[in-house]
């Protein structure tokens, strides 16, 4: 599903990824853990199409997406859910418009939308807030939303950067407990945190990313 | 449909959202294009003018005092069947003494102490329709004046050619104040879109993050230039009207520009719609210079 070969990236001169090789199957939930400025970011922007690598090649799907037009990122990324720690959701739109922002691009039809919505909604158990604000959920329920608008159409990868950087641990679990569900779906899952308590709630594959070179794996544990 | 019901109404949410900057852009662009208006309206009036003037043009062909009647005849068949001729009257020696003295009576003691009548009789010629351009009633003039028989042609030349001549200079001061200040537009819209742009540049992030085009980020804001452009030349139009009905009514108080008042006309309809179509237009090429410049940044 996800493929690096010798992956290097630098900015001014900084190495942030060095020769990174790395592979991820379908279906896989891998948790990157790594302090902060260790390139996960990078790593996930890359995956998007959002960088470019100095060297080396990135496949997502069989596509080498460091060789993509510009005009071919955007089909790339609808595949891709992204989940941010910051949440990126729109303030003055409600939850509903929200999740169906990613269907609307793609020019879905309006009952498609309406259900499709509904389901994600359904399935980070916010349905019941579709109407409001975002402004007015708490940063749990927010992240839910996030979630929801990541999974609405079905990707087949979903990345999440520091996903649990703004809530508290019982929450953290909660989100951890939907990625799994994600997961369970056939979904490709990649989790980027700087946070051992999320290791600890994850009996998945583990990659660590220091300074831009990856450690050679080891394995969380669900608490 | 409601991806289409969706980006005309974040276009109208920018709008609604920057209240006071879209009122300045609307504003300050409709002052710019009725500059642009006014040059546009001064050009149509004075071709308008030029027309008016060339359909009324009569050219007078003036005769050699030895002329005898048969060769006056054969001169009038000759005119008459040039297809360069609409019509043609003649007017003796005579009736041009007694048109002189009908229309100037106060001078008509002029011509007493001449004794013999000094006017010439001429042919008073009105070109066919199709050959009433200036360059067409030259041709015909030249050809004319070395037929024999004849002294001298006129009609009205060097009122004529420096008609053309303004004409030519207010169409020249109309399109370079015209692209001069359509550049004047089209960055004042521009600069309204990028202050859209910036102040909803996290919107524009998510939506590139999942998945959006290039064209379905940049449509609500074209269609946002698009509408400033359509308010700005439709308030610029109701400015040159007002302006324009008011000029009307001040020269219609004065008397002896009556027959003037009758003469100046407004934009035509397809001239209106084309003008707010140049508005549209400037809003479009505004809201795609900011758009490329965003894009540049951004990726």
């Amino acid at each position: 599903m996800i493929q690096l070969i010798h992956v290097s990236k630098s900015y001014d001169r900084r190495v942030v990824l060095s020769d990174l090789t790395l592979e991820i199957g379908k279906g896989e939930f891998v948790l990157l853990m790594g302090p902060s400025g260790a390139g996960k970011s990078t790593l996930l922007r890359m995956l998007i199409g959002e960088e470019r690598p100095d060297q080396g090649q990135i496949f997502v799907q069989g596509k080498n997406v460091g060789q993509l037009r510009q005009s071919e990122v955007p089909y790339l990324r609808r595949k891709i859910g992204t989940v941010f720690q910051e949440f990126h959701l729109l303030p003055k739109k409600s939850v509903f418009e929200n999740v169906a922002l990613p269907l609307l691009v793609q020019r879905s039809s309006v009952a498609e939308i309406r259900r499709k919505v509904m389901e994600a909604l359904r399935a980070v158990d916010v349905e019941h807030k579709k109407d409001q604000s975002p402004a007015s959920l708490s940063t749990g329920e927010q992240q839910r939303v996030c979630i929801a608008r990541a999974i609405v159409n079905g990707p087949v990868v979903l990345l999440a950067d520091e996903p649990t950087g703004n809530l508290d641990p019982e929450r953290t679990a909660e989100i951890i407990e939907l990625f799994k569900l994600v997961n369970a779906r056939g979904t490709t899952v990649v989790v980027a945190t700087h946070d051992p308590h999320v290791m600890t709630l994850v009996n998945r594959r583990v990659m660590m990313l220091i300074q831009g070179v990856l450690i050679p794996e080891v394995q969380g544990g669900d608490a | 449909m409601r991806w289409l019901v969706y980006l005309f109404r974040e276009a109208w949410t920018n709008l609604r959202t920057n209240r006071t900057t879209t009122v300045v852009a609307i504003v300050t662009t409709a002052f710019t294009l009725t500059c642009v208006g006014i040059f546009v309206l001064s050009y149509v009036n004075l071709r308008h003018a030029a027309n008016w003037l060339q359909e009324d043009i009569k050219v007078i062909v003036y005769l050699d005092d030895r002329l005898p009647l048969e060769a006056i005849q054969e001169l009038e068949d000759t005119l008459k069947a040039d297809r360069m001729v609409g019509g043609l009257f003649y007017i003796s020696k005579d009736q041009a003494l007694g048109e002189f003295r009908a229309q100037f009576p106060s001078d008509s003691h002029l011509l007493e102490g001449l004794g013999e009548n000094p006017l010439p009789a001429s042919f008073v010629v009105t070109p066919a329709p199709n050959y009433r351009s200036l360059n067409s009633v030259n041709r015909w003039a030249e050809r004319v004046t070395i037929m024999p028989g004849v002294a001298k042609v006129d009609y009205n030349q060097e009122w004529i050619d420096a008609l053309a001549e303004l004409i030519r200079y207010i169409e020249l001061a109309a399109i370079s104040v015209g692209v001069i200040l359509s550049m004047a537009g089209i960055t004042i819209i521009g600069n309204t879109i990028r202050l859209a742009l910036f102040a909803r540049r996290e919107e524009v992030e998510i939506l590139r993050l999942i998945g959006a085009t290039r064209t379905f980020i940049r449509i609500p804001y074209v269609i946002e230039g698009a509408v400033l452009g359509v308010c700005g030349s439709a308030l610029s139009l109701s400015i040159l009207k007002l302006g324009f009905e008011l000029f009307r009514r001040q020269i219609g108080s004065v008397g002896r520009f009556n027959e003037i008042e009758s003469l100046v006309t407004f934009l035509p309809i397809s001239g209106c719609a084309a003008f707010v179509g140049i508005g549209m237009v400037l809003g479009i090429a505004g809201s795609m210079v900011s758009l490329r410049r965003f894009g540049e940044t951004r990726g």
